[in-house]
């Protein structure tokens, strides 16, 4: 906030606040007013009380912390950031300034100084799954495959009952290419859970990209009995069919997992070539005209409508399509691709 | 004023994955697909690097080879196995590059023509033959422009190309400016390859240029998203660069090419990074198509329209991109038939990361993406260049060679198990357009870590079995030669076009022997950006004869031919209906 805009809220507030910064030369006083105004939502005069407070003691944690996590619940996180990150100093064995620094940062796309302070914050509670959970998921969307892949992996050893953990663990090893550590997870998963329809659909899946399709096939039928409303080992299921050739079956599975999530694209793309491999296009073009209504950002139904146009021989419709699969890539050039992994910065 | 941490952390939880920002080149994290049961069975080839006993001094120059800070360092140039001086034995001919900072005057290095002295070594005859030119040079396709009996080559340049014509006295005559087939020096030409478009009999010329390149507006390694590859500030590109673009030239037969890019279509046609270039006839119609290879954007299938014009088709027919629509940074193209069934399908490499593509021709130009299946996913490690299709064994069933390096020698520092050498692959054809990975087993030429680009194939020593040409960065090239032990027959076809331009580019020629037909075309530029020797060549297994040649020419005209015992040279001419030995001078 700046020094005008207090002005002016002093101006406003002026006789009760002044009152209390005329009389009030303690900061522990002057934290406790804040916080009556706080828990008022009287923010403005809250957070003067409290800047006095650390004017007069500037290491004083109560009102470094407080004003940071005021701005930080009011999802002002440029204005949270500074204070929590003087609150970590004045007081560095506190978890929560740390935890809330880290995240105040991750929100403000300081991904790397948020990833630190949680490093910090997870020193103090090595056993918060929770602060595992996120900071894996954080470095993964910073690309630090590796890392998130590590900390899922630990997660996974302090708290083995929450399946969500197992479902981490196996996407954060398969993001940093390391397939193997991702059927471990799966296995374990199973293990622990044989019941469930995603535990066994993961099995299958990574089972399948290890090239063991055999292997595969009685996991992705476990996982299709357990949760017939589960429309993912369905899906799976058809489109390994279309690989393999077999289309008419896999249309079966295909058009199940389309009955359970009708806006499964994916899975109208596959229907799509299914339908094209056995010699039905104009099947496989209403698959497509129903996915790209569907998902109308997304290119692969135009692209593949403009290769079934081109087989109908209709070549004109074939180029119509072509140009709407290319515009929607261009709109978003990342979209079908997979990010290149990257060693986190230890040091800022 | 209490909000729980871990509150906090499922609200965290629950934002959406963004997607992943545009890097410089397109890839993917692919893993490396599983690997069927090994056949069990010996290869019999050794591949065995003679290249410095052969006489192949020229070391290659491309730009800094610890750290490269532009793009054009990084992508080294083509080879050739071509026979100039018509003796029946192939000559090399080396592509050079430069570097940034230049070189004193008199010291750069230029491109550089090896005679065969046909006792398995070469002599450096660049000087005498009018080829010592210095500059960036890029890539090579040969082709008989002029129908005079002896092979012209094409080099493209980082500035404006050349068209050297053979005189035939073992000299080239520089004729670009007279041929107008130079382009701007401007201009980073790539791929390029002869073809007769329009059936005329005349060799025209297609070049590919990959990107506009301009250094002072080109930003620094590490300074944006197509500036990283993994974490490592490295050269920008080439996303984020200017496209590329081509053109194509008609040749008017009086030594004089005639700019019909626009009129052609070729002009049109936008949006793409073009490397290698490939003239065959894809959809079967009897008209010379062109593919051409990529880099971080969809391949290219330019159709020939039998009417002078081309239209770019590859993502209708599924030659554009992988088996799941994704882009990919393709290098190299090779063409030959995968699975015998008498269609010319295509290999291109790939970045790593990426899986090569084997895309298999279902008729009609129509193609399909079959590489998981065919086993050429289980090495997506590489970054993949130079590529051929190629019966190393002679067992009658194409093998694959792929020459491989990755783009960012920083890599060598970082030791994060990727590496800026890296070996080349061998894959044995199991028939039905299935591999298995015989490198290990395919000789220390293979095993041996450079960072390679173009490579070119032939039967350099004449002794029935095909060789390779390798360029590496930064240093000589390999010449990886055959030591096959299997015994198998084989046959090489020299195809002579009368109607057709007489070098055949274009042409597809079908061997039948043993009761199986092999199918494979004359190219004028394939692999990466490299020329193959034009001769066919065909193992045959156990079959001591030929029973029967086909050929398609490029005039549209179908013309068999009787058999003819293996292991020897043939020449097959437009129109004789008869089978000549090739001479070949001892």
């Amino acid at each position: 906030m700046t020094g005008l805009l207090l002005a002016i809220v002093l101006a406003l507030q002026a006789p009760e606040v002044e009152a209390i910064l005329a009389r009030e030369n303690d900061p522990e006083a002057l934290s406790q007013a804040a916080r009556g105004f706080a828990e008022a939502r009287r923010y403005a005069e809250a957070e003067l009380l409290w800047r006095r407070a650390a004017e007069l003691r500037p290491d004083f944690f109560p009102a470094l912390f407080n004003l940071g996590f005021m701005h930080f619940s009011r999802e002002r996180f440029q204005d949270a950031a500074p204070w929590l990150e003087r609150a970590s100093r004045a007081r560095p064995k506190d978890y929560n300034a740390r935890y809330l620094l880290g995240t105040a940062l991750v929100r403000l796309d300081r991904r790397e100084e948020g990833l630190r302070a949680w490093r910090a914050a997870l020193a103090l509670r090595p056993d918060d799954v929770r602060l595992m959970q996120v900071m894996s998921v954080e470095y993964s969307k910073g690309r630090y495959y590796t890392e998130a892949a590590a900390i899922a992996r630990r997660a996974l050893g302090v708290q083995a009952d929450d399946p969500n953990l197992y479902y981490l663990a196996i996407k954060a090893a398969q993001d940093a290419g390391d397939e193997g550590a991702a059927l471990q997870a799966a296995r374990r998963a199973v293990k622990r859970f044989p019941e469930s329809a995603r535990a066994n659909f993961e099995l299958a899946f990574h089972l399948y990209k290890l090239g063991r399709v055999e292997e595969c096939l009685p996991y992705l039928r476990k996982a299709m009995e357990a949760d017939p409303r589960y429309e993912e080992p369905f899906f799976f299921h058809g489109d390994l069919l279309v690989r393999q050739g077999n289309n008419d079956e896999a249309v079966r599975y295909l058009e199940k997992a389309l009955e359970i999530r009708p806006d499964y694209t994916a899975a109208r793309v596959s229907l799509a070539r299914a339908h094209l491999s056995a010699g039905r296009p104009r099947d496989a073009v209403a698959a497509l005209d129903e996915a790209a209504r569907l998902d109308p950002s997304n290119p692969q139904p135009h692209l593949l409508l403009s290769q079934t146009y081109f087989r109908l021989g209709d070549e004109a419709r074939a180029g119509a399509e072509r140009e709407i699969s290319l515009r929607l890539r261009r709109e978003n050039p990342a979209v079908l691709e997979a990010a290149q992994g990257r060693p986190f910065p230890e040091k800022p | 004023m209490k909000h729980g941490p871990a509150a906090i952390a499922c609200i965290l939880l629950l934002w959406a994955m963004t997607p992943a920002a545009p890097q410089g080149v397109a890839t993917r994290n692919a893993a490396p697909a599983a690997r069927s049961a090994a056949s069990g069975q010996p290869f019999p080839v050794s591949l065995v690097d003679v290249a410095e006993r052969a006489g192949l001094a020229m070391v290659f120059v491309c730009g800094n080879e610890e750290a490269k800070r532009y793009i054009v360092e990084a992508n080294g140039s083509g080879v050739a196995l071509v026979d100039f001086d018509n003796d029946g034995w192939l000559d090399v001919f080396l592509v050079n590059g430069s570097r940034l900072e230049g070189f004193d005057a008199g010291s750069a290095p230029t491109n550089r023509l090896y005679r065969n002295q046909r006792d398995g070594t070469f002599v450096d005859v660049t000087r005498g033959a009018g080829l010592a030119r210095s500059g960036w040079g890029n890539g090579v396709s040969a082709g008989d422009y002029d129908n005079d009996g002896f092979t012209d080559l094409f080099v493209t340049y980082w500035g404006k190309n050349v068209l050297y014509r053979n005189r035939g006295d073992g000299t080239f005559e520089d004729v670009t400016d007279r041929a107008g087939v130079s382009g701007s020096v401007e201009q980073w030409s790539s791929g390029s390859t002869f073809i007769d478009y329009d059936r005329d009999g005349k060799l025209d010329l297609f070049v590919a240029s990959y990107l506009r390149f301009d250094r002072a507006k080109t930003p620094l390694p590490g300074s944006g998203p197509n500036c990283d590859w993994k974490g490592v500030p490295v050269f920008c590109g080439p996303r984020g660069l200017p496209f590329g673009g081509a053109a194509l030239y008609r040749n008017r037969g009086d030594g004089t090419f005639e700019d019909v890019s626009e009129r052609a279509g070729i002009r049109a046609v936008s949006g793409y990074y073009p490397f290698t270039a490939l003239a065959v006839d894809l959809n079967e119609d009897g008209w010379t198509d062109l593919y051409v290879a990529c880099d971080s954007s969809p391949s290219l299938f330019l159709r020939n329209n039998r009417d002078g014009t081309f239209s770019e088709i590859g993502i209708e027919t599924g030659l554009a991109y992988n088996e799941h629509g994704i882009e990919q940074a393709g290098m190299g193209v090779a063409a030959g038939d995968l699975d015998g069934d008498g269609r010319l399908d295509l290999v291109k490499t790939n970045f790593s990361g990426d899986y090569p593509n084997a895309f298999r021709n279902l008729g009609r130009g129509i193609f399909e993406d079959i590489v998981l299946r065919a086993g050429l996913a289980v090495n997506p490690q590489f970054v993949g260049w130079g590529v051929g299709l190629v019966d190393l064994d002679n067992d009658g069933r194409l093998d694959l060679f792929q020459a491989n390096g990755h783009v960012y020698p920083e890599l060598e520092r970082q030791r994060r198990g990727e590496s800026y050498r890296q070996p080349r692959l061998v894959y044995r054809g199991l028939g039905g357009g299935r591999f298995e990975d015989v490198s290990a087993a395919a000789g220390p030429g293979v095993a041996a870590r450079m960072s390679s680009r173009g490579a070119a194939f032939g039967d350099f020593d004449n002794d029935g079995d095909v060789d390779v040409l390798v360029m590496n960065m930064g240093t000589r090239p390999s010449l990886l030669r055959n030591d096959n032990t299997s015994g198998n027959h084989w046959i090489e076809v020299k195809l002579e076009g009368t109607k057709s331009n007489r070098s055949a580019i274009g042409a597809v020629a079908t061997v039948e022997a043993a009761g199986s037909r092999q199918t494979a075309a004359v190219a004028s530029q394939s692999s990466y950006i490299s020329q193959n020797d034009l001769r066919l060549h065909f193992g045959l297994g156990r079959a001591r004869r030929v029973e029967r040649f086909r050929v398609r020419w490029p005039s549209g005209a179908v013309e068999e031919f009787p058999g003819a015992a293996a292991d020897g040279f043939i020449v097959l001419v437009e129109g004789s209906g008869i089978v000549q030995r090739q001479e070949i001078r001892r």
